[in-house]
């Protein structure tokens, strides 16, 4: 088995780690709104590595699971993940990708972004857009930042290989 | 680590990028039935080992919560219990107390006792009445078990009553029966620790047997005629083929008694009724047979006399009958024979 199909392989434990910790431990922290998205992470790191298309394949397949799971507006995460991992494929192009304050930047502002698609798109009142947008959402942003810079100092190694190269 | 930004754009990714945008824009403006029949689909399918392990997670979360609330009611309950049974105690004296008050024919004060940690506690009570409440000293102490004792000191709102375990402690009494007077005073031999009376100056000729209900007599002025003192489980000593001392289990443990009742005024008249205690009861249900079985014995008696009575007089008939028989047989002039002898000797009814 060669290298790159282990550290592919590595990725892919990362990711699946990823989803453990998004649907056993988030339901135990204490307010779940603000905690860190664990599935928004996984998707901002797996399509910055990726091609755009893929991001937004993936950004697809995660919102269509939040939209599974969240039945408040179907089709409203699906959008707004699609959107935002092709951003994240794309934007990768115009920042230092490598750097990992600006990778957990790329995912705090992933996270507003879908944010605010999901509430628009779930046609929510303007107050409590308002507030979603300018105090829950900056601060799950800060908390997945966080988290996300953490999981990069982690597996540096990891995050370091090029998934469409 | 190699930059991609001379990556270009392929026309895949732009496909990829319209085609999931087009089945997100068609889930978000189908209807709403429709996207709930798939996401029902996909969570009972693809998604059911993400919706089981977030139950899971759920339930854990959930179960400590659970657990901490369960864990707090069981220790609410626990405290609450272990006061249940004092409560009930507590309750049930109360009750007693007020039976007691409703067949107590003297005037009387009820009180509190107010317990001191002291080992002595049980020698000398502490009651929350006093001289404005109308208690004086001397005046008696009951429970509705029996005698506590007597007020030994007044002070305005409250009094010191020494119970019968008090050394200096005397009552005369008596037994249930009536058969033997004493002196009931507090044991000097305790046994096992355990608070005892003696009830002293018991004749030697009179016997007391066990389980005898010992009652306060009324002499001497202080405790009025009636009150259980306590009931007799032994004998601890004879003197000299003179006197026996009866060893007694008090009727009232002053150092149990919450509330009592202080006696007022007048001391006499008799308060046994007042405590319906089983010796008492069983004396009373003994002297009630004993009058029945008298009355049946005059019953009997009187039948037996009035079927002697009826006897003879059946007899004093016969004898008659006989007789006129006799003398119609002997008798001419009613178409006899005369014999010189009666046919059938009459019986003599003085006989």
């Amino acid at each position: 088995m060669s290298p790159r199909r282990v550290t592919r392989a590595q990725v892919a434990l990362v990711l699946l780690l990823l989803v453990v910790l998004q649907f056993y431990i988030r339901p135990r922290l204490w307010n779940a709104r603000v905690s860190p998205d664990f599935l928004l992470i996984g998707l901002m790191l797996f399509a910055m590595r990726s091609g755009a298309g893929a991001g937004a394949l993936a950004g697809f397949i995660v919102g269509l699971i939040e939209d599974t799971l969240t039945p408040a507006r179907f089709g409203a995460a699906a959008l707004a993940h699609t959107v935002v991992g092709y951003l994240a494929a794309w934007g990768r192009a115009l920042f230092f990708a490598d750097n990992m304050l600006v990778n957990a930047g790329f995912v705090a502002v992933g996270l507003w972004l879908r944010d605010l698609i999901v509430l628009v798109a779930s046609e929510t009142d303007h107050r409590q857009l308002l507030t979603e947008l300018t105090f829950y959402s900056p601060i799950q942003a800060l908390t997945t930042a966080a988290f996300a810079l953490v999981l990069l100092l982690t597996f540096r190694a990891v995050f370091s290989v090029r998934l469409d190269a | 680590m190699t930059f991609e930004s001379d990556r270009r754009y392929t026309r895949r990714d732009t496909v990829l990028l319209l085609l999931c945008l087009t089945l997100s824009l068609a889930a978000l403006f189908s209807p709403a039935a429709w996207g709930n029949d798939v996401a029902a689909t996909l969570r009972g399918t693809v998604l059911s080992p993400l919706v089981w392990l977030q139950a899971r997670a759920e339930e854990g979360r959930t179960s400590r919560v659970r657990f901490r609330v369960v864990t707090t009611e069981r220790d609410s309950a626990a405290y609450l219990a272990q006061f249940l049974p004092s409560l009930r105690a507590e309750n049930e004296r109360l009750r007693q107390l007020l039976r007691l008050s409703h067949r107590l024919t003297a005037s009387y004060v009820a009180a509190e006792v107010l317990h001191q940690p002291q080992a002595t506690d049980s020698r000398t009570l502490l009651l929350s009445v006093g001289s404005r409440q109308g208690v004086a000293p001397f005046n008696p102490v009951v429970a509705p078990e029996g005698l506590i004792g007597v007020i030994l000191s007044v002070s305005g709102t409250s009094s010191i009553a020494m119970s019968w375990a008090h050394p200096e402690f005397r009552v005369s009494a008596f037994t249930v029966g009536g058969n033997a007077f004493g002196v009931v005073a507090p044991s000097i031999e305790g046994r096992n620790n355990e608070g005892a009376l003696e009830f002293r100056g018991v004749p030697y000729r009179d016997s007391v047997p066990l389980g005898t209900l010992v009652l306060s007599s009324g002499l001497g002025g202080v405790f009025p005629k009636g009150i259980p003192v306590g009931t007799v489980i032994g004998t601890v000593r004879e003197e000299a083929g003179w006197e026996r001392v009866y060893r007694l289990r008090p009727a009232a443990n002053p150092g149990s008694a919450a509330h009592v009742l202080v006696l007022l005024g007048s001391r006499g008249g008799d308060l046994a009724p007042a405590f319906p205690s089983d010796s008492l009861l069983e004396v009373l249900r003994l002297d009630s047979i004993a009058r029945g079985r008298r009355a049946d014995s005059v019953a009997q008696a009187v039948k037996a006399a009035t079927q002697a009575v009826r006897a003879a007089t059946q007899a004093v008939k016969a004898a008659r009958a006989a007789r006129r028989d006799s003398l119609a047989r002997t008798s001419p002039i009613l178409g006899g024979t005369s014999t010189g002898q009666p046919a059938v000797q009459p019986e003599d009814s003085s006989q």
